[in-house]
C-alpha cells in the first residue's frame, strides 16, 4: 500500500509530465535569439549581429533571399539551432505538434531581426523543418540518457551527457532543481524495443580524396533504433525513429541521418505472424565529405513489413518508402551561388530495404535510395542521386561483432548551361561493432 | 386568482422552463460544434501584392495582382484541419525593374496546409508547405517569349470563418505565399534565383 502511494506522490511532486508552460516557452525562444545575437555582437564582435530597427525595416521591405553559407552551417548548424527552439517548447511540457510553430517562428524572428543579413529562405526551411526532426530526436535520446531515479555522480554524468544534445532542456532542469530531484521518468525514457550499435574501424573510399585511387581512413559509426515499427504501436510522434551518425578521420563529421515516425497504423491484424505497417516519417539527411555533399529535409510515406523465421526471433524485414524533399541541397562544384558551391531545391524519391534481423538487430541489410533534386537556387540544374549498398554484421559474442559494409554513391547532374556531370563513389567499411538491444514484443 | 388562470400560468412557466432546458444544450452544442467537420472545401479570391526578389538584385519589385485560391481537406480533430491548397496570382502589368510593365507574371503554389482553430470561435491560423510554379511572359518579335520555373512554395496566415448556416460559411483570409521558382530567362535578361512573395487578402466561401 505504502509503495504505490509513495510512487504516486513522487510522480505528482516531480511533475514528470508537466503542464504546458506556453509563456515560458515563448520567452525562452526569444531569449535564445537575444542571447545568440548579443554574444555574437559583444563577445565575438561580429558585425552581422549588430541589427537594429533600421535593419529590421529593411528586411521587412526586401524579404527573402538565398544565402551563401557553408554546407555544414546551413545543413547541420541551422537544424541544430532549430532544435533549440523546438526543445524550448518540449522542455516546457508542450506536445510535438504544438511545438512545431515554436521552431518555425523562432527561426522567422531570427532571420528578420537577429542578423544584418537579409532573411534567408533556406535558413528558414532548414532551421524549422530540420529543427523539428533533430529536436525531437535529441529530446527523446536525452530522455533515455537522463534517469530521474539515479543518484550521485552517475546522475550528474547522465545530465552532463545530455547537455550537448538538449541544452535548453538541461538548463530548464537545472533551474528547476531536476538535476538532483528524484522522481518518475517521463514516458520517453523507455523506448520499449531498441537497438544501439557502435562500430569503429577502417573506411576505404575511391575518389574521395583524390580523383583516382582508393583512400583509407578511420571511421566510427553509431546506429540507434528507438522503438520498433512492429512492437511499438503508434501513440505519439517519434515513438519510433532511427539515427545513424558517422565520423571519419578524414573530414570529421561525415554523415547524420534521422528518420522518425509521425504517424503509423497497422495494415493487417497485429496478431498475425507476418506484419505490415504504414508509416509517415519526417527525415533529416546530412552527408558531407570531400567528394560529395548532400542533405535535406523530407517527408516520406511507406510500408514496413516483417516475416518471422522460426521461433528464435529471426525475421525478414522489408521497407518501401516514397518521399518528398521539402528542401534539399547538393554540391554543384563550379556553379552554386556566389561563394556557395552547392544548389538548393525541392525534389522527391524512393528508398527500399531488405534485412534479416533477430529481435530488431539487423545482421544483413541490402538497401537502395533514389532521389531527384530540382535546383531553384544555384545552377539551373536537375540532380539525381542514387545510393545503395549491402551491410553485414557477424556476431562474435558478448555483444561484439564484425561489420562489413559496401556502398556506392552515384550521381548525375544535368545543367542547362554546362555538360552533364556523372560520378561514382564506391566505399567499403570494416568495423568492430558492439550491439546492445532490448526487444519487447 | 381564478384556478384555471393559475393552471394556465403554471403550464406557461413549465413550458418556458422546458423549452429553455431543451434548447440550452442544443444552443450550447451549436456554439461548441467544430467549425468544420468531415470533408470541407473553400474557394475564394481577393487582391494581392507580389514582391519579387532575386539573387544579386539590390532592390525588389512590388506590384499588385488579383489572386484566387481553392482549399479542400478533412479534419484531424475539432481544432485541426488538414488539406491541400492551390493558390494562384496573375499580374498582367508586371516588370522586373521599375517602370517596366511589359511582363505578365503568373505564380502559383500547391501546398499541404494545416488550419488550426485555437478556440471555438471562427479564428484560425494557417500554415503549409509544398510546390510552386511561375510563368513569366513578355511580348517578343514572334509572339511571346515565356519562361517557366518550378520550385518550393510555402504559405502562412490567418483567417476567420463567419458561419452562415450549418453547412456554409464566409471565410476571410490574410495570407502570405512564398514561391521560389529558380532562374527566369527572358530575352535580354536573366534573373537568378527568383523568390516571389505574395500577400493576399481574400474572401472565400466555405462548404463544411
Amino acid at each position: 500500500m505504502t509503495a504505490p502511494l509513495l510512487a504516486v506522490l513522487m510522480a505528482v511532486q516531480f511533475d514528470s509530465v508537466p503542464k504546458p508552460r506556453t509563456v515560458m516557452a515563448i520567452g525562452q525562444v526569444a531569449l535564445i535569439n537575444t542571447f545568440v545575437n548579443r554574444v555574437d555582437a559583444w563577445v565575438f564582435k561580429q558585425d552581422w549581429a549588430r541589427s537594429g530597427t533600421r535593419v529590421w525595416g529593411e528586411h521587412l521591405r526586401l524579404g527573402w533571399e538565398w544565402d551563401e553559407d557553408a554546407f555544414t552551417t546551413n545543413m547541420f548548424a541551422h537544424p541544430y539551432h532549430g532544435g533549440l527552439y523546438f526543445n524550448a517548447a518540449r522542455a516546457n511540457g508542450i506536445g510535438f505538434f504544438q511545438a512545431v510553430p515554436y521552431a518555425i517562428m523562432g527561426s522567422w524572428t531570427w532571420e528578420y531581426f537577429g542578423e544584418k543579413y537579409r532573411p534567408s529562405l533556406n535558413d528558414w526551411y532548414m532551421t524549422s523543418f530540420g529543427g523539428i526532426t533533430l529536436g525531437e530526436v535529441f529530446h527523446r535520446i536525452t530522455a533515455t540518457i537522463r534517469d530521474n531515479r539515479a543518484t550521485g555522480r552517475g546522475r550528474t554524468l547522465r545530465e552532463l551527457a545530455a547537455l550537448p544534445m538538449d541544452p535548453i532542456g538541461s538548463l530548464n532542469r537545472l533551474v528547476r532543481g531536476q538535476w538532483r530531484a528524484r522522481g518518475a521518468n517521463p514516458p520517453e525514457h523507455d523506448p520499449g524495443s531498441y537497438v544501439l550499435r557502435i562500430g569503429a574501424g577502417a573506411r576505404f573510399a575511391k575518389g574521395l580524396i583524390a580523383d583516382s585511387g582508393a583512400a583509407r581512413m578511420g571511421a566510427m559509426l553509431v546506429d540507434l533504433l528507438y522503438g520498433d515499427p512492429f512492437t511499438t504501436e503508434y501513440r505519439s510522434p517519434f515513438d519510433q525513429f532511427g539515427v545513424r551518425l558517422m565520423l571519419s578521420s578524414n573530414g570529421g563529421f561525415s554523415s547524420l541521418r534521422a528518420s522518425g515516425r509521425i504517424y503509423g497504423t497497422n495494415l493487417n491484424n497485429p496478431a498475425r505472424t507476418a506484419r505490415h505497417v504504414l508509416a509517415v516519417n519526417t527525415r533529416y539527411d546530412f552527408f558531407k565529405n570531400r567528394a560529395q555533399s548532400v542533405g535535406g529535409q523530407s517527408v516520406e510515406i511507406g510500408i514496413n513489413s516483417r516475416w518471422p523465421i522460426g521461433s528464435r526471433g529471426y525475421a525478414f524485414r522489408t521497407s518501401l518508402f516514397v518521399d518528398g524533399i521539402l528542401l534539399g541541397a547538393i554540391d554543384a562544384s563550379g556553379t552554386g551561388l556566389g561563394t556557395r558551391t552547392y544548389d538548393f531545391g525541392p525534389g522527391g524519391g524512393a528508398r527500399w530495404e531488405f534485412a534479416v534481423d533477430r529481435h530488431g538487430a539487423r545482421f544483413v541489410r541490402v538497401f537502395g535510395q533514389w532521389e531527384y533534386i530540382h535546383a531553384v537556387s544555384g545552377a539551373s540544374a536537375d540532380h539525381i542521386v542514387d545510393f545503395s549498398g549491402i551491410e553485414a554484421n557477424i556476431p562474435i559474442g558478448r555483444g561484439f561483432g564484425i561489420a562489413a559494409h559496401s556502398t556506392v554513391f552515384h550521381r548525375i547532374s544535368r545543367y542547362s548551361t554546362a555538360p552533364k556531370d556523372e560520378r561514382n563513389y564506391p566505399e567499403a567499411r570494416l568495423l568492430l561493432t558492439w550491439t546492445k538491444a532490448g526487444f519487447k514484443p | 386568482m381564478d384556478q384555471s388562470r393559475v393552471q394556465a400560468l403554471r403550464r406557461t412557466i413549465c413550458g418556458i422552463a422546458l423549452t429553455v432546458l431543451l434548447t440550452a444544450p442544443a444552443w450550447a452544442q451549436r456554439r461548441d460544434r467544430p467549425h468544420r467537420s468531415g470533408l470541407w472545401a473553400e474557394l475564394g479570391a481577393g487582391p494581392g501584392r507580389v514582391r519579387i526578389a532575386c539573387s544579386g538584385c539590390t532592390d525588389v519589385v512590388v506590384a499588385s495582382a488579383p489572386s484566387s485560391y481553392f482549399r479542400i481537406g478533412g479534419t484531424v480533430s475539432d481544432r485541426v484541419l488538414i488539406g491541400v491548397e492551390v493558390f494562384s496570382s496573375l499580374d498582367r502589368a508586371f516588370g522586373f525593374s521599375r517602370g517596366d510593365t511589359t511582363t505578365t507574371a503568373e505564380t502559383a503554389t500547391a501546398t499541404v496546409v494545416v488550419l488550426w482553430f485555437p478556440s471555438r470561435r471562427g479564428f484560425f491560423f494557417k500554415g503549409g508547405v509544398g510546390l510552386a510554379a511561375g510563368q513569366f511572359t513578355v511580348p517578343g518579335t514572334a509572339g511571346v517569349d515565356t519562361s517557366n520555373g518550378g520550385g518550393i512554395g510555402l504559405t502562412f496566415g490567418f483567417g476567420w470563418d463567419f458561419a452562415i448556416s450549418r453547412k456554409f460559411a464566409i471565410t476571410t483570409n490574410l495570407a502570405a505565399h512564398v514561391t521560389a521558382v529558380g532562374d527566369v530567362v527572358l530575352p535580354g535578361q536573366r534573373i537568378d534565383d527568383v523568390i516571389a512573395t505574395m500577400y493576399q487578402g481574400s474572401i472565400g466561401f466555405s462548404f463544411r
